[in-house]
């Protein structure tokens, strides 16, 4: 037991509706989904599957129809939104299929932002953000803006700041879905290393290739999550 | 996020959008340039108008007829005698005002003389530049002495007014013997200035240049600024009796506190006006403002979702948002002051008193950065309100 058991995502039932109009869309059916500690899992499904809405709901961005979910022990859905922020920003970090960094900002500024909002010093993140940086091998891009970085790097600088506060869960939906095949195989290489030190991932894919490196794999279709 | 980290990003995002900003806050710059402006007008206005009635005392009351040119039933010495009897009244003196050819050696000038009490000089707060004023025994003898100004006297002599002292200078081709030559008292803010009049004993006035046609006017002193009104009543009093044939109804009585009062009044007013002037440019900046702001958050929605994504608080997004548009506007109101003191040379060109004050620039920069709360809240709070993933999802 210990450590290597604890759970990081429970998620129990969870039912996801959108209302088109009259219509109703059921875009999650009945998913109970747990993650553990140092967990790798990919979520495999087609397009439309309900993967980014079963990411947004595990990533506190959006609150299910109804089910249950506790997040590093925490009841989300009793949480008010500020409290959703602050657990956004430490205990979820994300990384995108555009990379979602900040035009204006340089690669440093970027990676540091989930600090600054944590109440960290500048002086502080900024020293954490290089390290971070230099630590996925962008020593020689810190100051860079992300219009001066090829697309790896991008995702590199994204992947930095999802992993610059230490959270126990790290999401990343479609990372490879921009990245050439070259990019592609060094962003998985990255995150094999992250779990290998120990962080937790859920990685939401459609690509098998990509889905088969990680070490568990369910697949999800029609909002529907089987497990093998 | 600390407030400081804030302005950083605040600071980036204009910096990066300079010359947007700049057309934005043309608006505020105009408006607040105005208020500046305003303010310093008002202050220059007001400081003119106390200048122009400092050397008046506000007890002073002025007694004159109500029709100019031939006056059937005039003001008399005895009347001011009479007034003086008032326990209201400290001092009340005639006046007599004359005009004619004044001249000293070759140079002669079109001016005034005035025939006055000895009291006039001092309840007028007249300063020597040398010589004496006139005293109560020339008004006895009826001596032809002179107090000449100092504008006058610098006519006279050709640049060096002091020289006329104790010579003799012509009016209307009577000689009077100079006793005095006054200091620069600048614009008096009554009919005529003191520094272009020569001054006589009211005796010697009636004697040797007026005669009959004396019609003085008479300055009474109120013991104070709060016995005004009873000194005036008791005039009134005084005229319906003594001038039995119109009363008090043919003069005037008028007094240099409610006529500073009103002077004020009217500077003020103007300083109003155009300071709603100055509100509406503001106002109408500020929509643009607004409009600038609206467009910020729709180009940047993907972006608030990212931020919202990595933790960033309601709050903090409405006060990013919040921030950026109040920094526009003080940039606007900061660049409005400059503009404001760029342009007061041009108010003086214009001979528009305008006297620049901190008041101003704060008033200035106040109204600027309240245009930018105001109508950066709005879009400010749109982008707070913002779901996550509908923000994330934009396009
Ligand atoms: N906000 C929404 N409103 C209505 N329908 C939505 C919304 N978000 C997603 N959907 C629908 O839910 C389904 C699953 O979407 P999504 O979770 O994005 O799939 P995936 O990421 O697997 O491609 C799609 O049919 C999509 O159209
Ligand atoms: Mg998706």
């Amino acid at each position: 037991m210990g450590k290597e058991s604890k759970c990081i995502i429970d998620a129990r039932n969870i039912v996801k509706i959108y209302q088109n109009g009259a219509e109703e869309l059921k875009v999650l059916d009945d998913v109970s989904v747990k993650v553990m500690k140092n967990d790798f899992i990919a979520i495999l499904g087609p397009s439309g599957s309900g993967k980014s809405t079963l990411m947004n709901v595990l990533g506190c961005l959006d609150l299910p129809t109804s089910g249950q979910y506790f997040l590093d022990g925490i009841d989300i859905l009793t949480a008010k939104e500020d409290q959703l922020a602050e657990i956004r920003n430490k205990k979820i970090g994300f990384v995108f299929q555009k990379f979602n960094l900040l035009p204006r900002l340089n690669a440093v500024q970027n990676v540091m932002l989930p600090l600054l909002y944590r109440g960290v010093e500048e002086e502080e993140a900024v020293r954490i953000a290089k390290e971070k940086l230099k630590m996925l091998g962008l020593g020689d891009r810190l100051n860079h803006r992300p219009n001066e970085l090829s697309g790896g790097q991008q995702q590199r600088v994204a992947i930095a700041r999802a992993i610059v506060g230490n959270p126990p869960l790290i999401l990343a939906d479609e990372p490879t879905g921009n990245l050439d095949s070259k990019s592609s195989m060094e962003a998985i290489k990255i995150f094999k290393e992250l779990n290998q030190a120990r962080n937790t991932i859920v990685l939401i894919t459609h690509d098998t290739e990509v889905a088969e490196q990680m070490k568990r794999v369910v697949y999800i279709k029609d909002g529907r999550l089987f497990q093998n | 996020m600390k407030l400081k980290q804030l302005f950083k990003l605040v600071l980036i995002n204009i910096y990066h959008n300079k010359m947007r900003t700049f057309l934005t806050t043309l608006g505020v710059i105009v408006g607040t340039a105005t208020i500046f402006l305003v303010v310093a007008i008002g202050k220059g206005g007001e400081a003119q108008v106390n200048e122009q009635y400092s050397k008046l005392n506000v007890g002073t009351i002025i007694i004159m007829p109500a029709q100019r040119g031939k006056v059937i039933d005039p003001l008399t010495k005895k009347d001011a005698e009479l007034f003086q009897k008032s326990k209201n009244i400290a001092a009340a003196f005639p006046i007599l005002n004359g005009s004619g050819d004044i001249k000293y050696n070759n140079y002669s000038d079109k001016s005034s003389y005035l025939g006055i009490m000895p009291q006039y000089q001092e309840a007028s707060n007249l300063n020597l530049l040398g010589g004496r004023f006139l005293t109560e025994e020339d008004e006895k003898k009826k001596a032809r002495n002179a107090v000449v100004g100092f504008e006058l006297a610098n006519v006279l002599t050709d640049g060096s007014p002091e020289d006329i002292l104790e010579k003799t200078i012509d009016i209307n081709r009577r000689k009077f013997e100079v006793v005095g030559v006054l200091k620069r008292m600048g614009d008096s803010g009554s009919r005529q200035s003191v520094d272009d009049s020569a001054f006589i004993p009211y005796s010697s006035a009636e004697r040797y240049l007026l005669g009959t046609r004396a019609n003085p006017v008479i300055n009474a002193q109120a013991t104070g600024l709060e016995t005004v009104k009873g000194a005036i009543q008791d005039i009134t009093n005084i005229l319906n009796e003594n001038h039995r044939l119109g009363g008090a109804e043919q003069f005037r009585i008028m007094d240099a506190g409610s006529r500073l009062a009103s002077a004020q009044e009217t500077a003020r007013t103007m300083s109003l006006l155009l300071l709603s002037v100055a509100v509406v440019v503001l106002v109408v900046s500020g929509i643009g403002i607004m409009n600038v702001m609206f467009v910020t958050v729709k180009e940047r929605t993907k972006e608030i979702g990212t931020l919202k994504a990595i933790g960033a608080k309601k709050k903090e997004i409405l006060g990013q948002f919040l921030a950026e548009s109040v920094v526009i506007s003080l940039v606007g109101g900061i660049l409005g002051v400059i503009l404001g003191f760029a342009n007061l040379p041009v108010l003086k060109y214009f001979q528009l008193p305008a006297l620049p004050s901190l008041s101003g620039v704060l008033l200035g920069l106040f109204f600027s950065v309240t245009t930018g709360i105001f109508f950066g809240f709005y879009p400010a709070w749109q982008a707070a309100e913002l779901n996550p993933i509908d923000a994330l999802r934009y396009e």
